[in-house]
């Protein structure tokens, strides 16, 4: 079942003056339940946008969207829906343990349910110990654990999460990406939009790119990182003098550093050919590395390209 | 459900603002004063009041003791009334711009409440803690006056809710600027413009403003604006003739209400119009 779906949304913002902005552009796309999905693109891509018509804090100017199978706008359906805002203010008279109960009453539950699920919820994001103090004086890395806590108050079946690791500590982000995990295990999805694309990279199942308000790419995170037929070969040995011009016609691009040699392929034959000639002039193979580039190069590769004429 | 738990929100986040803590603390020292001072003394000849064990006037009649409890109440009613407005713009005023704030908006709109309730939420959040504070003090002196001199005055009680009402009229007012211009000062400025000004020549505008044109659109216009807009001055004057029982006009509470409900739709309107 899909979670989360979009048909040719659009999102244009009009001035007084009769200009206008186009924020999100036909954009389409469809989430499964159970899946960790995240959201990419550069500042001004859409990405916000898109998460606000979901939430109806802003609405769309065409297209159509639907959170767990209900069309939007659905006051309804936010009660399977948790979301941690980018920059999130609660309040600070408030402790810990208040902001909970509000923001759980506010969700729909009732007082004994809410309160059964703030003890460990507060245990998970690793802020029992300051449950109640007040909000005010908690810092940065400790509103957003309270925000996570907050978002997963009501039990959600779908959670969005904006720049959710902002502010915490190497440590804390890596606690929060276990949780993350932990929500998939339960069968609920997660909708991330992050900055940090190798955090992206370490949780998401599949990734979109989203650049001024249109889809650019969306896949797994491998498919979207795969870099073709592109190998590192580790060897023990020196190439002889002959073999630059053996392997001419079988690779697109070769380079030698001290053990190790990079290739680009046609075909896996090539590589398996590849092999045979190192192997015929008694070269040690220590390793084969099948090459790939980190999401942040394959992101920056894809919005380079939509730049350039 | 979702109503109660934003307004008692509301009313917890107002309590965590000095504002209302001085307005509470200057209602305690009025209470306290009017317990240790005020006292009087029943004689064969009537009753006499006293201020620190002095007497204030001669022994009276009941009739006269009635009127003079009734008079002094009026006063106490009018400083309350001032205080509430006063105290209450200042601390009420910035409800619905924070709320409306990047980062606070985001939170409260993800939750399943609808943009009107969650508007309406704050606004009764706000009205509840100004009455609790005028029942703290008019109920508080109610009883003082009442243990004191044996004058049980009914109106006194019964213009809390005539003090909390004009508060609510003014504060939908409050509500539909802060809903328009997403800032503190404007609804401040704005509500206590209206309460100073506006809202007494409007409600004098046949013996000031009517005297600028003869022209009838130019009186329809004012005539308009004062029925669509809360009329506090009459409120007031309310108050004291619900204190001392000589009757109340009940025109101004209609038309307060009915201007109260069009301005807190008019903000409804444009809350569910925004984008955030």
């Amino acid at each position: 079942m899909q979670a989360i779906t979009s048909e040719s949304l659009t999102k244009t913002y009009r001035s007084g003056r009769g200009k206008s902005l186009t924020a999100l552009n036909s954009f389409s796309i469809a989430v499964q339940q159970g899946e960790i999905f995240s959201l990419l693109g550069p500042n001004g891509a859409g990405k916000t946008t898109f998460i606000k018509i979901l939430l109806s804090l802003v609405h769309s100017t065409s297209g159509q969207a639907s959170i767990l199978g209900k069309q939007l706008p659905d006051t309804k359906v936010r009660r399977q829906i948790g979301y941690l805002p980018e920059s999130h203010r609660y309040p600070g008279y408030m402790t810990g343990d208040q902001v909970l109960s509000f923001f759980g009453r506010l969700s729909g539950l009732s007082n004994a349910a809410t309160k059964s699920r703030m003890q460990p919820l507060m245990q998970l994001v690793g802020m029992e110990q300051w449950r109640n103090m007040k909000v005010r004086k908690y810092s940065k890395g400790m509103l957003q654990r309270l925000g996570l806590a907050q978002a997963l108050i009501n039990d959600p079946d779908v959670v969005f999460l904006d720049e959710p690791t902002d502010g915490v500590d190497p440590v804390g982000r890596k606690e929060i990406r276990d949780i993350l995990k932990n929500i998939k295990q339960q069968g609920k999805t997660v909708f991330l939009n992050s900055h940090l694309l190798s955090e992206v990279e370490l949780v998401s199942d599949r990734v979109a790119i989203l650049d001024k308000g249109k889809l650019l790419k969306v896949g797994t995170v491998d498919e979207l990182t795969s870099t073709g037929s592109r190998y590192q070969i580790g060897i023990s040995g020196a190439l002889p003098e002959s073999f630059s011009h053996e392997t001419a016609a079988m690779v697109l691009n070769i380079s030698y550093a001290t053990n190790a040699l990079t290739c680009e392929l046609k075909t896996t034959e090539e590589l398996n050919r590849l092999i045979d000639l190192l192997r015929k002039h008694n070269v040690a193979i220590t390793s084969i590395v099948k090459q790939r580039d980190s999401l942040e190069d394959s992101f920056i590769n894809l919005i380079k390209r939509e730049v350039a004429p | 459900m979702m109503l109660i738990v934003l307004i008692t929100n509301t009313f917890r986040e107002l309590l965590a603002k000095a504002t209302l803590v001085v307005l509470a603390s200057i209602s305690t020292l009025i209470i306290v004063v009017t317990l240790l001072s005020f006292s009087s003394q029943t004689t064969s000849d009537g009753v006499s009041l006293m201020m620190f064990g002095t007497p204030v006037s001669p022994a009276l009649p009941l009739d006269k003791v009635t009127e003079f409890v009734q008079t002094v109440q009026v006063g106490m009613a009018k400083g309350m009334f001032a205080g509430v407005i006063l105290f209450g713009i200042f601390a009420t005023a910035g409800i619905i711009p924070d709320t409306l704030q990047k980062g606070t908006i985001d939170l409260y709109l993800s939750k399943p409440i609808a943009r009107w309730e969650l508007l309406l939420g704050k606004y009764f959040g706000g009205v509840a803690v100004m009455l609790a504070n005028v029942v703290y003090f008019v109920g508080a002196l109610f009883l003082i006056f009442g243990v004191k001199t044996g004058v049980w005055n009914v109106g006194f009680l019964f213009s809390t809710l005539s003090m909390t009402f004009a508060f609510a009229c003014l504060f939908s007012l409050v509500v539909f600027l802060g809903m328009i211009f997403r800032n503190v000062a404007i609804p401040m400025i704005g509500s206590f413009l209206y309460l100073m000004v506006i809202s007494g020549i409007l409600q004098q505008r046949e013996a000031t403003l009517y005297l600028i044109s003869e022209n009838g659109i130019y009186r329809g216009f004012l005539d308009t604006l004062y029925y669509l807009l809360p009329q506090i001055s009459a409120l007031q004057e309310n108050i004291a003739n619900q204190i001392m029982h000589t009757g109340v006009d009940w025109k101004p509470f209609v038309f307060s209400l009915g201007s109260s409900c069009l301005l807190l739709g008019g903000a409804a309107a444009a809350f569910s119009r925004r984008d955030f």
